[in-house]
């Protein structure tokens, strides 16, 4: 039997789907993570997005945090936030949510700055208040590049949630860790595609979402 | 100012000893304009002249560095910048429509704002398109879905849209191509000969400025006011060298822009349609069709069209293949023949005339 027939043999055994450690568990479990990050992420970055790419003011330190952010590796910062806060949720939790912040503020903070400056100006002349050219112009506009931000941030944060696994979580991750432990190879390989499926299909779902919310006009 | 009805009457808006400086450079120096009520008045000037500064400050989209500006003898810095913006209607050079709302959402934009229902915002909506010369079918459609020229209609009728006395237009004909420009011209006249609102119109075009204004305000490099006037007096007396250059060589020709041709005589057609010299009037439905020369026939130059000015008249005549102009009624059916020595002979007692000498 190769490694193919061995995972689809695991993908078929009894128990594998349901129950204690089955995979619907995981897959929940790994979504269930997934979700918290990216709000969390999501309630930092969004409003700094908005007000960076409104006023113009603090691009270049934007900028710098994004690639900063984006350069640091995360199983490092797991492993000092699990020193540093102890084993639990909020050590992973922590450094995955730093992994988001980065492409969800890219997204917003450029997704805003891209709207036609004349058309900011034009609302303005028209007697908009800066609150309102923000939620009735620029952030319709902006759903395009905002969008591709937490398609973004979503397929980093469901790709590496399985790390949380490492300092004993569930999730997907869990078959991983384990099977690298016993040497289980088709359990690993279990794992990698259930994270692509589960990665591909929340992608699909997310564009679904964005079709839905851009505006006509701008299509 | 001769026009003592708008000595008369408050002015909508003006400047007093207004002055917008962008750290040491100054962009508008000391501005003092009143500007007339229900009239049409533009700021004409070159590039960085602090024509579209002067014209962004009175609704705030530019705050004066000193000095005040009182719309309708309040200053204009008396209520919150938005509900100012509000209060006036704004038309740019690029339409500056927003591209996620149809047509109709577009121009009930200030309504809406100001807390009109949906319903009725979109009504007023459809019916200022049909003021605009607007096709209502269109009102579904969005910005992308449009030619220049009928954006800057929906421009106009959602400037028109907040129901304000007042109107600024940053070039808003400059950005669309001569014929189109045109049209818009000609439809902007003929609102404003049912609406009379006050209309500030900033453009950098001299011709364009004549032909709009009531009143042309002739900005200088530097944000000076070089002269303000009517389009006649202004092309008549340039207050300097600057104004004098500006508006140009042709401001003889533009002059004649404003003087009837009512004195110049139409020769009448005989029955063979009047042999002139060697040259041949061919009528066809009583209407001109040319010129026939040694069998030949040649197109006709410009028109004069009965009650049009002297320029027309010295047009018709300078075009004509044989330089006999043409007259015609406004259904378009020849009235007679002009001869230039008769309209060189009416530009002369114009002149006169004007200067109060008799010949």
């Amino acid at each position: 039997m190769n490694i193919f027939d061995k995972t689809w043999a695991w993908f078929t055994a009894d128990g594998a789907w349901t129950g204690a450690g089955g995979i619907f568990q995981r897959v929940a479990e790994h979504l269930g993570y997934s979700a918290l990050i990216l709000l969390i992420a999501a309630v930092i970055a969004v409003p700094i997005g908005l007000m960076v790419g409104h006023t113009g003011r603090g691009e270049n330190v934007v900028v710098a945090i994004t690639g900063a952010l984006r350069a640091l590796p995360t199983l490092g910062l797991l492993t000092l936030f699990a020193l540093w806060l102890g084993l639990g949720l909020v050590a992973p939790i922590a450094a995955l949510v730093i992994l988001a912040i980065a492409p969800l503020l890219a997204g917003v903070y450029s997704g805003i700055a891209a709207v036609d400056k004349v058309t900011v100006d034009a609302a303005r002349a028209q007697g908009m208040t800066e609150s309102q050219i923000l939620r009735k112009v620029e952030l319709p506009l902006a759903l395009p590049l905002i969008f591709g931000g937490i398609r973004n941030a979503a397929l980093q944060v469901i790709a590496t949630v399985t790390v949380v696994a490492y300092i004993n979580l569930g999730g997907l991750g869990r078959y991983l860790i384990d099977g690298l432990a016993v040497r289980d190879y088709p359990r690993m390989v279990a794992a990698v595609v259930l994270v692509a499926l589960l990665a591909l299909i929340v992608d699909a779902l997310l564009a679904l979402l964005q079709r839905a919310l851009t505006p006509r006009g701008t299509r | 100012m001769k026009d003592t009805d708008v000595l008369d009457s408050p002015n909508a808006i003006e400047f007093k000893s207004v002055t917008k400086k962008y750290g040491d450079v100054v962009a508008v120096d000391n501005l003092n304009l009143s500007i007339p009520r229900g009239k049409i008045t533009v700021f004409v000037g070159p590039s960085g002249c602090g024509k579209t500064t002067s014209l962004r400050m009175i609704n705030r989209m530019v705050e004066h560095t000193s000095g005040e500006i009182l719309v309708n003898g309040e200053p204009n810095t008396a209520q919150e910048p938005h509900k100012l913006r509000r209060s006036m209607g704004y038309v740019l050079q690029q339409a500056g429509l927003m591209p996620h709302r149809t047509i109709v959402d577009n121009i009930a934009t200030v309504p809406r704002l100001n807390g009109t229902s949906a319903k009725s915002a979109r009504t007023e909506a459809l019916q200022l398109m049909e003021t605009v010369g607007l096709d209502t079918s269109l009102a579904k459609r969005y910005p992308a879905q449009l030619s220049g020229g009928q954006a800057q209609r929906v421009g106009v009728a959602r400037a028109l849209a907040s129901n304000s006395s007042i109107l600024l237009m940053d070039e808003p004909f400059s950005a669309v191509d001569p014929v189109v420009r045109q049209d818009l011209q000609k439809e902007l006249l003929r609102l404003q000969s049912e609406l009379q609102r006050t209309i500030i119109f900033v453009t950098h075009d001299i011709d364009e400025a004549v032909l709009l204004g009531d009143y042309v305000a002739v900005f200088a490099v530097g944000g000076r006011l070089a002269q303000f006037g009517t389009p006649e007096e202004i092309l008549r007396e340039p207050a300097d060298d600057f104004v004098a250059s500006f508006v140009g060589r042709d401001r003889g020709m533009r002059r004649l822009t404003f003087a009837g041709a009512s004195d110049v005589k139409i020769h009448p057609l005989t029955s063979q349609h009047t042999p002139w010299q060697q040259w041949e009037l061919k009528v066809e439905d009583g209407k001109p069709a040319g010129w026939i020369i040694d069998g030949r026939t040649i197109p006709g130059g410009s028109l004069f069209v009965e009650g049009g000015t002297l320029r027309d008249a010295l047009d018709s005549v300078l075009s004509s293949p044989s330089g006999v102009g043409v007259a015609v009624d406004r259904n378009g059916k020849v009235l007679g023949l002009l001869k230039s020595e008769d309209v060189l002979a009416a530009t002369e007692a114009e002149r006169h005339r004007r200067y109060g000498v008799n010949a």
